[in-house]
């Protein structure tokens, strides 16, 4: 507030960003800026990118790869500094009131909602396919879907689901060993399960041949389980950190609002692959 | 020549860069600006700049205030309107001719024709709407600010560079050439393939930077669902929650899955582009997967930017009729209902694309049902006047003249849902002359009742008068000469998107290009005036300078303003400002 003045602070106006630099400024921060600039940088770089491939030969092919890499390295900085003064300082004094906390769920629902939307058109181009009449070409050379690897992953999942229930649990109770140890559980069924579909493009794209050029049918597959493999790992990224703050000493029974938006995103993410299993896995081959 | 074409549009841009540079140099306290338009030397001593924000450059830069965040928006909608407005008055001039006589080529004007768009949609109309909720929802709903401070600055920051990947195809970089596929961008067109130029990366760095503003509007949406649901004061129910504050949650329910999904469509359309895949191919989804997908955004998206413009006209037109708002909860509902419907009537964009004849039936009933709440509304705003005391201030008028154009966008609307009229009247300047009379002569106008309305809420100013009235005439005009020239050349069977056209239209285009002429006129009349007022305007000499009290119509955000009035009046307690200012009766600017 620009007029501000000492008996409004009274008043209670609240200053959201103290801790953060330039020091000493209630409403100013770098991050946000430095967060975006990166986020933005990665967009120019993937221009750039574009801008060299083919015949195209505008910019020198290292220039897009190179600015990728530095604005994702930006923003991850603005992202860390970001969290880390408005998170992780002073977490303990922080205040921990139900408001805070229900802010932080809506954001993470609202964040949800326009995630079923970004998957939506997905597997709307996967329904046009799959009820065209052109779909019996595509079903006459589909790679091997329903195999003891899908099975196995989707079990890895569901089962990580309920690990960091459990852990949440835990936390709840103040049982912070439990708390600890489902979590890298869960932690480490996700990583599996990442390891999983990496051996299955593995499996698919050397041994079958089938790529995300392949046709119909590999635009939809490629497209879709990409896009939630980005979204494991990034669920998997968040529950490390959560991770990493509770090796640190971080979190109680009555402080661990992030352990409850990290696991909403995961169950969401987990129930978007049982949702990808069916509709993309099973659907192609049952039926085909 | 299209180079001269081009470079006549580098030097306009380069112009009015120069112009707001200028602007920026001459304002002397931009450096430590205050609502309330302090003077440099006050400042110091009213404790501004010590405890909240650093100053100069940096203050802009690092700002998590959601107050400066809507100015930023603010400044940055400005500017794309006024790019997106030289755009297409250099349309307006060569289609005051049947043939290329003035831009020399086909290919510019189509250019241009997709730019206007893009930047009219996503990079003012967005961002327009976001200016006024950063500023106003949190002191409407008592809040100390958003609920996310750094996510809105990261979204607002996302934008600029947005902006240049829209634009890059008109810098001279060689090589890259603007898009040319309008901004429904519609495969295959878009897609690059065949013998057209559209392979051209500038294709696709538009498609980058579309997707970028995309993600800023989401994260702006779920911060202001976040705000609303958690940040309201404990005497702000759901039951006296303001109008505005309502269409704001419903926009940015609309944005949270309609921007998304386009998000998406755009990837795909990416990587049919660059990487081989058939997402929109003919023998994959096709054209018409595109289609589907576009207007399942590109419907709601619609109806993201009118809603909150109709807020805004919900929330000041009462102020002015001396009574409260009529039948305030079926506004509430209708503004729900809406948001509900949008997304059941994208396919009316398609009925003339051969989609299965019952879909067909279906999305015209809706479509026509959706005009329902819209007409709910509008009973609303004319009985709210209806034996009212009206006072036709500037933002009145321009209120007014959104209730007015509406009529005539919304109805023609209603023609167009209906399939028979469609078949006729699809892809003809009749489509054009009715968004138009909601996109220009609704959202604009009611955007501009909110700038006038609220320019002494953050300017501590008053705007000028008379030159706001003439604006208004002149866009008033404008606006109908315009739009209603080009409803006329669709019944006479004159298609859009076209550079040349048969020698029979003239006389209409020459009519529109005319009108849009005034709509220059009136533009650079209101930019002039808010620069001028804000630098050296009438000071506004009492915290309800609308003077609301009479009326028992005050709102929480003068409240607001009257309070910090006070404390600045106090810290500067004596300065030479105050005593010029104390004292006097307070009057609205017109009447
Ligand atoms: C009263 C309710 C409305 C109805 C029934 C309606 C109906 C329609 C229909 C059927 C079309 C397709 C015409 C065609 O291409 O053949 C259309 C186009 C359009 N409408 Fe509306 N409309 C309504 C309100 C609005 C509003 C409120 C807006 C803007 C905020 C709007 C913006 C547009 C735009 C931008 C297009 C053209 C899209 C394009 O092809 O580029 N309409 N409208
Ligand atoms: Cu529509």
């Amino acid at each position: 507030m620009a007029t501000e003045t000492e008996d409004a602070h009274d008043e209670g106006h609240h200053l959201p960003a103290v801790e953060d630099w330039p020091r000493g400024f209630g409403e100013a921060s770098w991050w946000p800026f430095v967060t975006a600039l990166g986020g933005a940088g990665i967009y120019i770089g993937a221009a750039l990118y574009l801008m060299s491939v083919g015949e195209r030969n505008i910019v020198g092919p290292m220039v897009g790869p190179g600015v990728l890499v530095g604005s994702i390295g930006l923003f991850l900085v603005g992202i860390y500094g970001w969290m880390y003064h408005a998170f992780v300082t002073h977490f303990w004094e922080r205040g921990a009131d139900e408001h805070s906390a229900s802010k932080l769920r809506w954001g993470m629902i609202a964040f949800l909602g326009s995630e079923i939307a970004t998957f939506s058109a997905g597997f709307t181009y996967f329904f046009f396919i799959r009820s065209q009449n052109a779909w019996a070409e595509v079903a006459a050379d589909l790679p091997h879907l329903l195999g003891s690897l899908v099975i196995i992953n989707t079990t890895l999942l569901i089962v990580s689901s309920v690990t960091l229930h459990f852990a949440h649990g835990a936390i709840r109770r103040n049982d912070r060993k439990k708390f600890l140890g489902w979590l890298a559980v869960t932690l480490l069924l996700g990583v599996v399960f990442i390891g999983g579909q990496v051996y299955e493009y593995y499996e698919f794209i050397v041994h079958e041949e089938f790529t995300l050029t392949s046709g119909l049918f590999g635009s939809a597959f490629y497209g879709l389980t990409g896009l939630h493999g980005l979204h494991v790992s990034m669920g998997a990224v968040l529950l490390t950190i959560v991770f990493v703050r509770a090796l640190q000493g971080q979190y109680s029974a009555d402080r661990h609002v992030s352990v409850t938006t990290a696991s909403m995103y995961w169950h969401f993410v987990d129930a978007v692959w049982i949702f990808l299993v069916v509709a993309l896995y099973v659907g192609a081959e049952v039926g085909a | 020549m299209e180079t001269s074409g081009q470079l006549l549009l580098t030097v306009l841009m380069g112009a009015f860069l120069l112009g707001v540079a200028a602007f920026l140099a001459r304002v002397e306290d931009w450096r430590s600006y205050t609502p309330l338009g302090a003077g440099g030397g006050a400042v110091g001593e009213s404790g501004y700049g010590h405890a909240e924000k650093p100053a100069g450059l940096i203050r802009w830069l690092t700002t998590v205030d959601h107050k400066d965040i809507g100015l930023l928006y603010g400044a940055y909608a400005t500017i794309a309107f006024v790019v997106g407005g030289l755009m297409v008055m250099l349309m307006r001039a060569e289609l005051t001719t049947p043939a290329t006589d003035v831009l020399g080529s086909a290919t510019f004007y189509n250019s241009l024709l997709t730019s206007h768009g893009i930047t009219m949609l996503f990079l003012f109309g967005t961002p327009i709407i976001a200016a006024f909720s950063n500023y106003l929802i949190p002191l409407v709903i008592g809040a100390d600010d958003m609920a996310f401070p750094r996510i809105n600055a990261i979204a607002f920051w996302l934008l600029p560079p947005g902006a240049l990947l829209i634009w890059a195809g008109f810098f001279p970089i060689p090589g890259v050439i603007p898009a040319q596929t309008a901004w429904t961008m519609y495969t295959p067109l878009s897609a690059g393939v065949g013998a057209g130029n559209q392979a051209n990366v500038g294709v696709d760095l538009m498609l980058l930077g579309l997707h970028l503003t995309g993600v800023s509007a989401t994260m702006g949406a779920i911060n202001f669902i976040a705000t609303i649901f958690t940040e309201r004061a404990e005497e702000v129910t759901w039951a006296n929650l303001d109008i505005f504050s309502w269409t704001i949650l419903t926009q940015s329910g609309l944005i949270l899955f309609a921007f998304p999904l386009l998000g998406s469509a755009l990837v795909m359309l990416l990587l049919d582009r660059n990487f081989g895949t058939t997402f929109f191919a003919v023998e994959g989804g096709g054209p018409i997967l595109w289609q589907h997908l576009f207007w399942f955004f590109g419907h709601p998206e619609v109806y993201i930017l009118v809603l909150p413009p109709m807020g805004i006209v919900s929330y000041v037109l009462p102020r002015f009729s001396g009574r409260k708002l009529f039948g305030f909860k079926f506004v509430v509902y209708s503004t729900l209902a809406i948001g509900v419907l949008s997304f059941g009537v994208w396919a009316h964009h398609m009925f003339a694309t051969g989609i299965d004849p019952r879909l067909r039936a279906s999305f015209m009933a809706v479509s026509l049902a959706i005009a329902i709440p819209s007409a709910v509304k509008t009973f609303n705003w004319i009985t709210t006047m209806w034996n009212g005391k009206l006072r036709l201030t500037t933002p009145m008028l321009f209120c007014i003249g959104f209730v007015s154009n509406f009529i005539i966008g919304g109805v023609t609307g209603v023609f167009l849902a209906s399939i028979p009229v469609d078949l006729v009247l699809h892809d003809t300047y009749y489509v054009v002359g009715h968004f138009h009379y909601i996109v220009m002569g609704a959202i604009t106008f009611a955007g501009m009742a909110g700038i006038y309305y609220w320019f002494p809420l953050v300017t501590g100013r008053w705007y000028q008068r008379r030159l706001a009235k003439a604006h208004f005439w002149l866009w008033m005009i404008g606006t109908n000469v315009t739009f209603f020239a080009m409803v006329l050349l669709g019944y006479g069977g004159m298609p859009r998107r076209y550079a040349t056209y048969l020698p029979k239209f003239a006389t209409l285009h020459q009519i529109a290009s005319l009108g849009a002429l005034l709509l220059l006129v009136g533009g650079i009349i209101w930019v002039y005036n808010i620069v001028t007022s804000w630098m050296e305007g009438k000071r506004v000499e009492s915290g309800d300078p609308w003077r609301l009290d009479e009326t028992n119509l005050n709102t929480a955000e003068w409240d607001w303003f009257e309070a910090k009035r006070e404390t600045s009046l106090a810290a500067t307690d004596g300065g030479e400002e105050v005593k010029t200012d104390g004292g006097q009766e307070s009057r609205a600017d017109d009447e």
